[in-house]
């Protein structure tokens, strides 16, 4: 290990020390070219995408001023303190994104979804950013759902990629070490695994001969799955011997699933803690569960809130639970912040709903924080005529140091938003 | 704006291959330069088509699905719309074949060449029933595959279906999981477990909160308690995840509503607050009359039973103790005039549904040896014959030594490292369990062979993979003979697997899937209870299922002379019927003359529970719903850009009134005056399907006005009388239906030239006035059906 990465290793751990956390050693080989490149070009590395499925109250959230000294609205005056770290960006959506519920797919694939009729998704933002930057990590990315095993993460051939839903369980993998005999048990399976694909990928080839050529696209993509598996496997087999981290953070045991902003902390700070121990930095998190009568003050499902029809009761308790969803999502930034890693780190809040009342996928609550650049405004576009927020999902990619030209219906990097 | 003739063919000549533009015949360009070029050309370009620029390219998908609408905007008489001057009808037919012709001779080509379906994948619905049917298993495997995406409605559909690599790796890791289980039931046998749960045992609730049951006369009784898990019983918890047969002794109802019943639910969970997910078992019907009542459940480790009354319309008695602890000391609830169920204790046995040890162990090890010591002289031929049967079973079809060389290759590979017999099989098996053999359905092009039929018959009405009568039909090669092709559709619709059948293809085609999608609104709708959404499913599987196995005519989509519900269900639709206590959802007729709105099936309570949203209903919602799963009409996708209707709960309008400004405009009315009706007549069903006539909380809102007209003309002032209208149109109805289940039965939607092949299904079946058994029978026996 080169001895000028090994010091900023050094000076990295005490920083999480002073925050309460202890870095599992030794590190990984594997880890040291990451940090080079990362310090020397002092670009973001990593990319954390919170989504909601059922949207935030617009009145409530967008500010009635723009630009960098807007007064806060209802839901952001909790977060004066770190004002400087985030940017709320109203009036855009994703063009050609239709369909309420069934445009979640493409929150960040931004693929224009035919009105929800297409079934072919594209990759989603996380997904490429992983594909391109996510080898060096025991987990390429973490795919994260509160309740329900579907996620806004696509690969490539626009297949989605299956959710982890169990907060104990995700503990386990990032920071649990199996048993020797697991680890062997894993190891074989892994070893198996690799020869069952070979099969696998001589029988997909072999078909290929037998159900004519309309089949083709499909079989490509069982040879692709191969692949992408065989080298998954390949990297798993160094990983599977490998002590995993040792953190400051105890394992869950009580889940409140009748408190969904409970749940969203939970899963939030073992993300917090799977980015400081460099187990991952490329993370989405949907937020879907039902249950939020274990809130204070609110007796109904949080879907059927949503739909509030403008009742004021509902509207009431529909707030206090979205505040405390944006409350979460605050809360992690600091944690960040006090590690010094929001600098380093992007984090979004959003949704493929703009009004979840009414299904509209336009006017998309968006609020994007850290990575580097400078925030503390209010980027207000048209509410009518909507701005492209793919734009700044470009700009998140180049913010990784990645050179792509577009992303799904990008013009451009997004508009009033610079390092 | 008239073109000459000659601009257009110019333009269409500059068309390309494969059917050159001179084929497209004269009369065809100046039909089209006589009455549609004034809006679709460069300049207007109506609805975004400017014939000018439009080659004619049918070989080209994306042009052929422009023309493809030509004909069917044509066809249907929307264009050249009404304003403009009409083309005579001989004019209009000589067009619509002569452009048609060229459309199918390029539709059928591909057909013939590539097929219909490409690589259809098993869903995971269908891949856990194959493997339990394959190895019987019995453990759930669904929840541990990523969802199936919807395509054109159904999860089978497969150009819906993608893969990557974490799929892979699930197939890998449940594979297995599934053959962990089975090796380790033949290897080290059975768990077993049988226990009797007194009254008074089922008082031990241990430290916390009391809960449980409250014990009086020797019965252990629950009462209506709102308190959450109040009716948990945790001398119920079970020792190991797995099946169990439970019997509740002698149930019983204390103060029964007017139907003789306390309805309640039986349920499982860990029943504690950070776990507050329950698992419905099932509805509990107490009747006066005593009885036993026996439920089989997945539980899992360490979960209970909660049995409680769950009838939203029951007194609620107060909780008798402070915190929230529930004490029954001093109290005789009974007489306090409660409802309540009782019972005289609880049964739980561990059991395996789906097959016992013995036939666990057949098709991994085969009928012999016993002890495995016949192995040890040849491992190897031991090894071979076993992957050589269990092959032949997985991948539906016969195989040859080459065929399953890389299989029995791997399991040679464990031997020579010093693996068992057993250890060389599991890998191998792993290996098929993951080969595309197995997970997809292999279909050449052309007419399938019989094995593939066998297959596809078999996930149509099984939903799983064919049994050993189907395999030896198709070994026979007779399955192709219409007579045993439709004996066997007989022989699986009558067997019980076609129950998953049932439930599948409900879940897709009418969306009951999504029943708990939405919460309905506490404080609107209070007569909404857990027994009420689960009667809804049971009410709407058990009408399908009969429409099928008494093969009733098509029109019972729309209407019908008799219902199926329980007492719950009597109650909540308000009809006054005789339903049997304790009989379950039943079938009843409903009297002549009752002019009862119940007949059918989009008024049922699942189907007007799915279309709205727990707190609101949307005509339009319910209209494409409607007309696109129940009158087989195709619903185009709204433009874009279109505002949404922001719903308003509160009673004051009515989203009628909304719904006008937006039919304003003359490019939403065209289609929202085939949408809209269907949901029009359907407001007067509420989120939960009960009957409404005021919008508002408690009915004081604005009143709800049903009366429309449909896209033909005809008015219609209520439900009843667009029922009357629509359960006439047989044929439409069963072309509908038919292009549903053949989509769903096919993995693909039935394509452009096959409408003569629905036109001849619907034919066959008009004999028996359109029956669903008939349609399916017609259905399954068709060319859509049987050739890739």
């Amino acid at each position: 290990m080169p001895t000028f990465t090994f010091r900023k290793h050094l000076s990295r751990r005490a920083v999480l020390k002073s925050a309460g956390i202890s870095l599992g050693l030794p590190l990984l080989d594997a880890m040291s070219p990451a940090f080079a490149v990362a310090q020397e070009t002092g670009r973001a590395k990593r990319f954390v995408g919170v989504s909601l499925a059922l949207g935030l109250h617009n009145p409530n959230l967008v500010p009635s001023t723009s630009g960098r000294g807007y007064e806060p609205s209802r839901y952001l005056k909790s977060l004066d303190d770190i004002r400087n770290d985030f940017t709320v960006i109203s009036g855009s959506s994703h063009p050609g994104v239709t369909g309420g519920h069934n445009a979640e797919g493409s929150i960040f694939s931004a693929c224009p979804n035919m009105r929800g009729t297409t079934s072919r998704n594209t990759i989603s933002l996380d997904q490429l950013m992983a594909r391109e930057l996510g080898h060096e990590t025991r987990f390429p990315s973490l795919v994260l759902n509160t309740g329900r095993q579907t996620s806004p993460s696509y690969t490539e051939n626009g297949s989605m990629i299956p959710a982890e839903n169990d907060p104990v369980r995700l503990f386990s993998k990032l920071f649990v070490n199996d048993s020797r005999n697991e680890q062997e048990r894993q190891a074989e399976l892994i070893r198996q695994g690799r020869s069952v694909m070979d099969v696998v990928g001589a029988e997909a080839k072999a078909l290929q001969r037998e159900v004519g050529s309309g089949d083709r696209d499909k079989l490509d993509a069982w040879f692709t799955s191969v692949r992408d598996l065989e080298k998954r496997l390949v990297a798993n087999e160094q990983w599977v011997h490998r002590e995993k981290p040792k953190v400051a953070l105890s394992k869950p045991t009580q889940i409140p699933r009748d408190n969904e902003v409970m749940v969203e902390r939970i899963f939030l700070d073992i993300i917090h803690m799977a980015l400081a121990t460099e187990s991952t930095r490329f993370v989405t998190l949907h937020i879907t569960g039902n249950s939020v009568n274990g809130i204070e003050g609110v007796d109904e499902s949080y879907h059927g809130l949503s739909h509030h029809g403008l009742d004021d009761d509902k509207l009431r308790q529909l707030a206090i639970v979205e505040q405390g969803v944006i409350n979460e999502w605050a809360g992690f930034l600091r944690k960040l912040k006090a590690d010094a890693m929001l600098d380093e780190t992007m984090v979004l809040l959003t949704s493929n709903l703009g009004n979840a009342s009414s299904h509209d996928n336009k006017n998309m609550p968006v609020l994007f924080a850290g990575g580097g650049f400078k925030h503390g405004q209010h980027l207000a576009f048209n509410q009518k005529n909507n701005y492209p927020l793919p734009n700044l999902y470009l700009s998140a990619l180049h913010r990784l140091g990645l050179q792509n030209e577009t992303f799904a219906t990008s013009e451009g990097e997004m508009d009033g938003l610079s390092v | 704006m008239l073109r000459t003739p000659s601009t257009l063919s110019v333009l269409i000549c500059a068309g390309a291959l494969p059917i050159a533009a001179g084929e497209l015949p004269e009369p065809l360009i100046s039909f089209l330069d006589s009455h549609c070029v004034e809006c679709h050309d460069a300049e207007v370009s109506k609805g975004d088509l400017n014939l000018l620029d439009l080659a004619f390219e049918p070989g080209k998908p994306d042009n052929f699905k422009v023309w493809q609408r030509v004909v069917e905007r044509v066809e249907s008489g929307e264009m050249p719309p009404e304003k403009k001057p009409r083309p005579d009808h001989d004019k209009s037919e000589a067009f619509l074949a002569g452009l048609r012709e060229p459309l199918i001779a390029t539709d059928r080509a591909d057909i013939l060449e590539k097929g219909r379906v490409h690589t259809r994948r098993l869903t995971r619905l269908e891949y856990q029933h194959s493997l339990h049917d394959l190895l019987g298993i019995d453990i759930p495997l669904t929840g541990l595959l990523p969802e199936d995406p919807l395509s054109n409605g159904f999860e089978t559909v497969a150009s819906g279906q993608q893969l990557s690599y974490h799929q892979l790796s699930r197939y890998l890791d449940v594979a297995d999981l599934a053959l962990g289980e089975a090796f380790r039931r033949v290897l080290e046998g059975d768990e077993s477990y049988h226990q009797f749960i007194t009254p008074a045992d089922l008082q031990k609730n241990g430290s916390g909160n009391y809960r449980g049951p409250d014990l009086r006369d020797g019965k252990s009784i629950s009462w209506p308690l709102r308190l959450q898990f109040f009716g948990r019983m945790r001398p119920t918890a079970v020792p190991e995840s797995g099946w169990y047969r439970i019997t509740l002794k002698g149930v019983e109802a204390i103060n029964p509503d007017r139907g003789g019943t306390v309805w309640g639910t039986l349920r499982s969970g860990k029943g504690e607050s950070d776990a507050p997910l329950l698992f419905m078992i099932g509805l509990v019907e107490a009747t006066t009359k005593p009885r036993d009542m026996v439920f089989e459940a997945w539980m899992e480790k360490g979960h209970l039973l909660e049995l409680k009354p769950n009838d939203a319309e029951l007194k609620v008695p107060g909780s008798g103790a402070s915190g929230g602890n529930v004490s029954f000391k001093g109290r005789n609830l009974e007489k306090e005039g409660y409802s309540g169920i009782a019972n005289r204790g609880i049964e739980i046995e561990r059991i395996y549904p789906i097959a016992d040890r013995a036939t666990v162990r057949r098709p991994i090890f085969g009928e012999k040896p016993k002890d495995g010591s016949e192995w040890d002289a040849d491992p190897i031929a031991a090894v071979e014959q076993n992957i050589s049967r269990f092959a032949r079973r997985a991948f539906r079809c016969p195989q040859t030594p080459e065929k399953i060389e890389p299989y029995t290759s791997l399991a040679r590979a464990t031997l020579k490292e010093g693996g068992s017999v057993p250890d060389a099989l599991k890998t191998a098996y792993r290996a098929i369990l993951c080969s595309p053999r197995f997970l997809t359905l292999v279909e050449a092009p052309g007419e399938l062979d019989d094995f593939a039929i066998a297959a596809r018959l078999s996930y149509a009405l099984w939903v799983s993979s064919p049994d050993w009568n189907l395999l030896q039909l198709a070994y026979e090669g007779k399955l192709r003979k219409p007579e045993v092709l439709s004996a066997e559709i007989s022989r699986l619709l009558a067997h019980q697997k076609a129950e998953r059948f049932v439930e599948s293809f409900t879940d897709q085609w009418l969306n009951l899937k999504q029943i708990d999608f939405t919460a309905p609104d506490p404080r609107q709708f209070k007569s909404f209870d857990p027994v009420l959404q689960e009667s809804f499913l049971l009410e709407t599987r058990g009408y399908f299922a009969d429409l099928i196995h008494n093969d009733r005519s098509i029109s019972n989509l729309v209407d019908s002379d008799h219902v199926f519900v329980n007492g719950r269900l009597a109650r909540h639709y308000d009809l006054e019927l005789p339903v049997k206590p304790g009989g379950g959802v039943q079938r009843v007729s409903l009297p002549a003359q009752s002019n009862s709105v119940r007949g059918g099936l989009v008024t049922q309570g699942a189907i007007l529970k799915v279309t709205a949203d727990g707190t609101h209903t949307s005509p339009v919602v319910r209209g494409v719903f409607v007309n696109e799963r129940i009158l087989g009409v195709h619903i185009p996708p709204p433009p874009p850009g279109i505002p949404a209707i922001e719903p308003d709960i509160r009673g004051a309008t009515s989203i009628r009134d909304q719904l006008e400004k937006h039919r304003d405009s003359e490019t939403c009315a065209s289609c929202h005056q085939t949408i809209d009706p269907p949901g029009f007549a359907l407001e007067n069903f509420n989120p939960i399907g009960g009957w409404r006539t005021n919008y508002g909380e408690g009915g004081k809102g604005v009143i709800i006005d049903a009366t429309g007209r449909t896209p033909d003309g005809i008015g219609f002032d209520k439900i009843d009388s667009w029922k009357s209208i629509y359960r006439d149109r047989k044929e439409d109805l069963a072309r509908g239906f038919v292009r549903q289940f053949l989509t769903y039965a096919t993995g693909s939607s039935p394509r452009f030239s096959d409408q003569a092949h629905l036109d001849a299904i619907v034919a066959q079946a008009e004999a028996n006035d359109y029956g669903f058994r008939s349609l399916i029978v017609a259905a399954l026996s068709s060319p859509i059906f049987l050739e890739k």
